[in-house]
């Protein structure tokens, strides 16, 4: 028996290698490496080797070059989007019907923790490094990171973050059930957090300090990045807007996310050394929520702040203006950075602090409006009396002045302790956030990958389908998270798995009826999804080519950045062998159109 | 020679802060005034360090960001001029060719001035 079992691990370590070994020999990996090598922007040439990095999977597992790891960064956020997504869609069939359609109330809320923290933090924030990573040293002219090797090994952390955070859902079937998912929502509330025997929660928690770990690492990086790797034309007085709002967020993760690992800490001994951190008597379970929201609000604008930047970058440039007071909204950044650590409490307006400090956190919160607003009356103005042209970047920045206008002013109210008091808690909140973080920060995303994505891939988007995406998304966000609002209103709570509540409290029929109509709002948006999944990977593959380095024509407007400049550079050095015609089966968006010669 | 040695134009820019300044000071100022939950010493010592903390940061913030930028601005408008200067100067020094001996001296006579 023994024998036999050794035999067998021997094959599978052979049959591993050999895997390894074959995977390490393909060197085609449809990868854009072409640069000085002569071959096309994704490798029909075969045969060609870059001479810098090695083929295969082996170049990709090494990299230490910006604009790889942005890339790994961008693959790594779509897929935690992907994981995220599946389980937005399975929180909304079940709540179709009040008695719950398809889950048990413990899966529902592993589900509803996991959505919240796939998003946050192995979405949110990779995606917007993913961006940062490719182009910051590109629009600053520098030659890359500060720390290279930093940067890799800050995002080689966040695979086994994902695990960590997921393992209740593959550890769950063949521990039965000794180890689940974690069941404590994304805040992790004392006690419910402590008290939870499942070791799930102890993985959830290693994996969140991972990932705040390897966030850390790249706020250095980007800090150090902006300060010292500067191009000798790029001062202060004309840095752009995006490297702006890194350098800022970058500033908020350096103060957050450590407080967040310490929390974790904390917690983690509470639940397995006995301390008494979080009980009652020791620090008291709201001391977790004073620790976790003072991370907590700076992440809000750790995740809105690039994404603000990348409208304020992408904008203008469909506007055939330049972004109207450019330092108004370089100021503002920086004093949401500053007041985003004054605001903590006003997630806890109703744990029964001392109203004399529960004031005082309103009046920041209030204060914090302002700087906001600002920028979307710039944006608003920027497109003023401007040549507007309704590409697709330029759709989804739009779609992100017109949702973040809805979930800033519901948040305004929110900010008040006497409304917040009547809304906590309830579905008022969810639909809030919601349009902030889906239909504003989700929305710059998409913004910035169709606008980037010449640049990633040599190729086109299909305009079509880059346009139905938009629209999908743009309908399914407000139907989903308008209902959110109503339900808040009609007093429905938030994270319940079910809702048979007596019609005498709340009117149920109206209750189960917006639900119904989250449910297909969340359809539609995941119609969009699927869409842009699709444009995305064929358009990579057989995309129409991209023949200057200048698909917006941007440059009659005086608007090329420096990284379409670069990327010109490198079209010129790649394109060598005059490159072959190739059938062009697909709709470019905007810009030059190919003539028919 | 404006406020806090800023330039006109950078105050401008830097009134879009002064409003959260500004709602921070109108809060203080009506905490202080009328404070219906009366006044103690842990928790309105909280309650005014918290808003003047964050009044001061963003002040500082501020301060310095204005500082930073004006400054880069003036560097690259100094260098402009200097180009343009020395522009100036060759084409000058192209012209006249003949007494070169002295022309040098007499074109630098800013630092004296």
């Amino acid at each position: 028996m023994a024998v036999g079992d050794l035999v067998l691990t021997g094959l599978m370590a052979v049959l591993l290698v050999g895997i390894i070994a074959l995977l390490t020999r393909i060197e085609n990996w449809r990868s854009y490496t072409p640069l000085a090598g002569g071959g096309t922007a994704t490798g029909e040439d075969a045969a060609v080797l870059n001479r810098e990095k090695p083929a295969g999977i082996i170049r990709w597992l090494t990299t230490v070059d910006h604009k790889d790891i942005g890339l790994l960064y961008g693959l790594y956020g779509i897929i935690a989007f992907a994981v995220g997504g599946i389980m937005a869609m399975l929180i909304r069939v079940q709540l179709i019907a009040p008695g719950g359609a398809i889950l048990g109330a413990n899966a529902y809320n592993s589900i509803l923790t996991s959505h919240g923290i796939t998003m946050l933090f192995l979405f949110g924030t990779p995606i917007i490094a993913a961006f940062a990573n490719y182009f910051i040293p590109l629009l600053i002219g520098a030659d890359d990171m500060a720390f290279p090797r930093i940067n890799a090994i800050a995002f080689w952390l966040l695979p086994p973050a994902a695990l960590l955070i997921w393992a209740g859902f593959f550890l769950a079937p063949v521990t039965e059930n000794m180890i689940e998912p974690a069941q404590t929502a994304w805040t992790m509330y004392t006690p419910l957090s402590v008290e939870q025997a499942n070791p799930g929660v102890d993985l959830m928690l290693l994996g969140l300090h991972l990932s705040g770990v390897a966030a850390t690492m790249g706020a250095i990086n980007f800090i150090a990045t902006v300060f010292t790797e500067r191009g000798e034309d790029v001062s202060w007085a004309n840095l752009d807007i995006f490297s702006w709002t890194i350098l800022t967020q970058s500033a908020l993760i350096l103060f957050a996310f450590p407080l967040l690992g310490s929390a974790i800490v904390m917690l983690l001994m509470d639940r397995n050394l006995q301390t008494t951190f979080f009980a009652v008597e020791g620090g008291g379970p709201l001391l977790w929520q004073h620790l976790f929201w003072f991370f907590g609000h700076p992440e809000v604008y750790i995740l809105v702040l690039p994404p603000m930047g990348l409208v304020s970058l992408i904008l203008p440039k469909f506007s055939g203006r330049k972004l109207f007071g450019f330092k108004f909204v370089v100021y503002s950044t920086l004093a949401i950075g500053v007041l985003s650590f004054g605001v903590w409490a006003h997630h806890m307006f109703s744990t029964g602090m001392d109203p004399r400090l529960r004031a005082s956190f309103m009046a920041v919160s209030l204060a914090i409006a302002i700087p906001s607003a600002v920028k979307t009356f710039n944006w608003i103005t920027t497109m003023w009396n401007g040549r507007l042209r309704l590409a697709t970047p330029m759709l989804f920045c739009i779609g992100f002045v017109a949702n973040f206008i809805i979930g800033g002013v519901t948040g305004v109210f929110l900010a008040s302790i006497p409304v917040d008091l009547v809304l906590h808690d309830t579905y008022y909140v969810v639909g809030h956030f919601h349009y902030v973080v889906m239909g504003a920060i989700g929305f710059a995303v998409f913004a910035g990958i169709y606008y980037w994505f010449p640049v990633f891939t040599g190729r086109m988007y299909q305009r079509t389908l880059g346009k139905a995406h938009f629209w999908l998304s743009m309908i399914g966000t407000n139907l989903t998270f308008f209902a959110m609002l109503a339900l808040g209103y009609l007093g429905m709570p938030r994270r319940y798995a079910t809702y048979e509540f007596d019609g005498a409290i709340a009117p149920l029929a109206q209750v189960s009826t917006f639900h119904l109509l989250a449910t297909v709002g969340a359809f539609i948006l995941l119609v969009g999804q699927l869409i842009f999944v699709w444009n995305l990977l064929q358009s990579w593959l057989e995309g129409p080519k991209i023949e200057d380095g200048d698909p917006w024509n941007l440059e009659r407007d005086g608007m090329l950045d420096k990284e379409w400049e670069w990327y010109d550079r490198k079209l010129e050095t790649a394109i060598t062998d005059g490159g072959e015609d190739e059938e062009q089966s697909a709709l470019t968006d905007g810009g030059k159109p190919k003539s028919d010669d | 020679m404006g406020l806090f040695g800023f330039e006109k134009e950078t105050l401008l820019d830097l009134t879009v802060n002064a409003i959260p300044l500004g709602i921070l000071l109108f809060f203080i100022a009506a905490f202080a005034v009328v404070s219906p939950f009366g006044l103690d010493p842990v928790f309105s010592g909280l309650q005014f360090s918290l808003m003047i903390s964050m009044f001061l940061l963003l002040a500082v913030l501020t301060y310095y960001a204005g500082r930073a930028v004006e400054d880069a601005e003036q560097a690259e408008e100094a260098a402009e001029i200097a180009e343009s200067d020395a522009k100036a100067e060759s084409l000058e020094d192209g012209t006249e060719t003949t007494d070169d001996e002295a022309e040098p001296e007499g074109d630098d006579e800013l630092p004296e001035a």
